[in-house]
């Protein structure tokens, strides 16, 4: 069974690790909201933001590799948009490369996206493997996120792996059998894949609730260590927000 | 087709967010009456079910493969507006943990998915069950239903994506639009055919689970009773 395909790696020591869910995540959404909305243009608030992001991936002591491998999930969608590039005519200088005229419009929209998605999304990373699922739950819970989703997403964690592991049994049994998918009208098995699937998640699921009410389960999850916001938390996430906020700014004086 | 931060311009993710706020905000209103504690495990596990059943992978043609999606499934056995919510956190946690699909685009996520893809199709499939249903057996008219908008759940969806991303100015509509459409016509037959089995044998094992089946007990009081 994979117990960490979630939030693997926040259980490390480290300075980031320690630090208040709440402060990484509004720092981190910060920090992605204004990357979001920076014109392409402005390539040195780029370098600002990769260099917070390069920072706190550092003091996270996360493996690199770990990153880089995850960090990899945009690159589908990049590629995407570098396929579509050539169809691009609109304004600017343009290149010819073969057989393709590439306009520097499209280039500029190709580095808009591959930036602007691979900061992102090591901020996602970032708060992710350094905050385990429950804490982060409990920390937007206090930021007043509906405590449905709060409860349904730790639930969701609770069995994800049992569910998940019988998925993958299920799957092996399958190609044991000489099951190898080629063609769609095979989906017909995956179906009833699926179906087995939700009978025998609904059966754990009512088992699971007679199991909670006879341990008195109220409809909240208890914390064991209730985390407070301390003046480490108020440093890191006024350094990150006015750091980035800064970097932003800097290409409007221009 | 979950959107990465980036892709889209702070506009269109506004809009977006701000749409799929409001049907979140109106789903956990409309929902309310259902969602007491017995029933926050079963979707809780239903969501991790959709997520678990979105790891297996089908076969599209040649080496490509495709995933379920699953939100008309969901809201077939949960009802719309639950089936709506867990739709929601399973692509929350998704974007959180797994960073499959942005933080900014997360409300164009949720639209594509759980509002074109979730409840207008799933609405459609209801409106059009109630007009097949005068001919043929309510089983039938269910099951075909579920094929017909389980494939045009996932086309609109990649419709919808695709506008998106044109409006944005990421890609030109004139070749993304054929592209992404043509994948997701096959990838559609491939959702129609596992929600159509899925929904077949629930409603042979348990009809008493899908809350599109209204011959089933007690439509409206089925969620509770079912963890009570």
């Amino acid at each position: 069974m994979k117990h960490d395909f979630i939030d693997r790696y926040s259980k490390l020591e480290s300075p980031v690790h320690a630090l208040d869910p709440r402060a990484k995540a509004i720092a981190l959404f910060a920090l992605i909201i204004v990357c979001v909305t920076t014109p392409p243009g402005a390539w040195w608030a780029f370098c600002v933001y990769a260099g917070v992001v390069v920072i706190i991936a550092a003091a996270s002591r996360i493996p690199v590799r770990y990153l880089l491998s995850r960090v990899l999930i945009v690159l589908p969608f990049i590629l995407m948009v570098a396929v579509f590039i050539p169809f691009m005519h609109k304004g600017g200088a343009s290149y010819d490369l073969g057989p393709f005229a590439v306009s520097s419009e499209g280039l500029l929209v190709l580095w808009n996206v591959a930036v602007k998605s691979t900061i992102s999304v090591s901020c996602l990373i970032l708060l992710s493997s350094t905050t385990p699922f429950p804490n982060l739950m409990h920390g937007f819970e206090r930021l007043h996120v509906p405590s449905f989703f709060t409860t349904v997403a730790a639930f969701m964690y609770r069995y994800i792996f049992v569910i998940v592991d019988e998925a993958q049994r299920m799957k092996r049994a399958c190609e044991s059998r000489n099951f190898r998918g080629r063609w769609i009208w095979q989906a017909r098995t995956v179906g009833y894949m699926v179906a087995s699937l939700f009978l025998r998640s609904h059966d754990r699921a009512e088992r699971v609730y007679q199991a909670m009410c006879a341990r008195g389960f109220d409809g909240t999850f208890p914390l064991q260590r209730e985390s407070r916001m301390r003046a480490a938390d108020y440093i890191f996430l006024s350094v990150v927000v006015l750091t980035v906020l800064a970097g932003r700014l800097v290409i409007l004086w221009k | 087709m979950h959107i990465p931060d980036g892709f889209l311009d702070p506009k269109t993710w506004g809009t977006l967010t701000g749409v799929s706020a409001g049907f979140t905000g109106y789903a956990l209103y409309a929902a309310k009456s259902k969602l007491n504690e017995k029933v926050i495990p079963l979707l809780g596990i239903t969501a991790a079910f959709i997520f678990a059943a979105q790891m297996l992978n089908f076969p599209v043609a040649g080496g490509t493969s495709g995933h379920f999606l699953g939100a008309i499934l969901a809201m077939a056995l949960l009802g719309a507006w639950p089936g709506f919510l867990v739709m929601v956190v399973v692509l929350l946690v998704q974007c959180l943990f797994f960073a499959d699909g942005g933080l900014t685009a997360l409300g164009a996520n949720v639209f594509n998915m759980a509002v074109i893809g979730g409840l207008m199709s799933y609405y459609l499939l209801v409106l059009s069950k109630g007009a097949l249903g005068r001919g043929l057996s309510e089983r039938t008219s269910l099951l075909t239903c579920t094929a017909v908008f389980s494939w045009i759940s996932v086309v609109l969806a990649s419709i919808a994506c695709s506008f998106e991303l044109s409006i944005s100015g990421t890609v030109p509509l004139g070749t993304v639009l054929p592209a992404m459409v043509g994948v997701h016509a096959i990838i559609g037959v491939g959702e129609a055919i596992i929600t159509t089995v899925v929904i077949a044998v629930v409603l042979q094992s348990r009809p008493d689970l899908v809350d599109a089946y209204s011959r089933s007990p007690e439509p409206g009081k089925r969620l509770a009773r079912e963890v009570a």
